[in-house]
């Protein structure tokens, strides 16, 4: 299940006052936000280049193309960043975005729903699903390996789990 | 100060007990611990572990790369989910 748009960042506020702003970078590497360039916000507004100029305790510094004052800056306070999902570079062979796996619907290896992902976790070992399960509020977890996830077809938003005895 | 190195990596002995009945018995499960405080052995790699975070067991795959950890390391205690981004995950 693809997503049309990928949130990518968001603007904590503006810095100095010659028009720059914080930036919050929600990517791998924080600094290449910069790189998905042209972004747009929730209400359309597309910002076509994006120079970062530096880094503050909890963001990066930018100065975003027809943002010249504060007070322009300090209106973007809170605005989030997309970029349309085919402008990710594609992913290598087993590897995918999290922003794909989130919503496929799980089914064990008999076809039963076992859940739809809701997150994707990597807590240092190995990448983790996050599945709800249908009609309750818990969750599971289940490692993204190949012995227990078998089967990730993206086509049809499907995925095959073959969990361990004693994870559901 | 560091552990004394004569005393060995400290293991609760129920892990290593159901380590081994797990690697004997050879199913493909998840072997639920509540040790946090136990070190990662190299006879654990490649074993399935669900860490008590105090509220539940997290899965923890352990590879080489861990020996010598804890496994509270692996089973955050604090909820964070972030945003995916282009964050990737990768199916080994």
């Amino acid at each position: 299940m693809t997503t049309d748009k990928v949130l990518l960042g968001a603007i904590a506020g503006s810095f100095g006052v010659q028009g720059d702003v914080r930036l919050k970078s929600f990517c791998a590497d924080p600094e290449t936000i910069a790189d998905y360039a042209p972004l747009e916000t929730k209400d359309g507004r597309v910002f076509a280049q994006i120079v970062l100029t530096g880094r503050t305790k909890n963001a990066l510094t930018a100065r975003i193309d027809g943002i010249t004052t504060k007070e322009e800056a300090d209106a973007l306070k809170g605005a989030e960043l997309f970029a349309p999902r085919d402008r990710l570079p594609p992913a290598e062979d087993d590897e995918y975005y999290y922003s794909d796996l989130i919503g496929l619907s799980v089914f064990d290896t008999g076809g039963e729903l076992i859940g739809t992902v809701r997150s994707v976790q990597n807590h240092g070992a190995s990448d983790l699903l996050e599945v709800r399960l249908p009609d309750e509020p818990a969750t599971v977890l289940l490692p993204f390996t190949k012995a227990t996830i078998p089967t990730v077809d993206l086509e049809t938003g499907r995925l095959v789990a073959d969990p361990p005895d004693g994870l559901l | 100060m560091s552990r004394s190195v004569w005393k060995g990596p400290f293991v609760d002995a129920y892990v290593l007990k159901k380590a081994e009945a797990s690697r004997e018995s050879g199913r493909n499960e998840v072997i639920k611990i509540w040790s946090r405080r136990s070190t990662i052995l190299p006879q654990f790699v490649g074993l399935t572990f669900g860490v008590y975070n105090g509220h539940k067991h997290i899965p923890v795959n352990v590879s080489e790369d861990m020996i010598g950890q804890k496994f509270g390391e692996y089973s955050p205690t604090r909820t964070y989910y972030g945003h995916a981004a282009d964050k990737k995950a990768k199916r080994k």
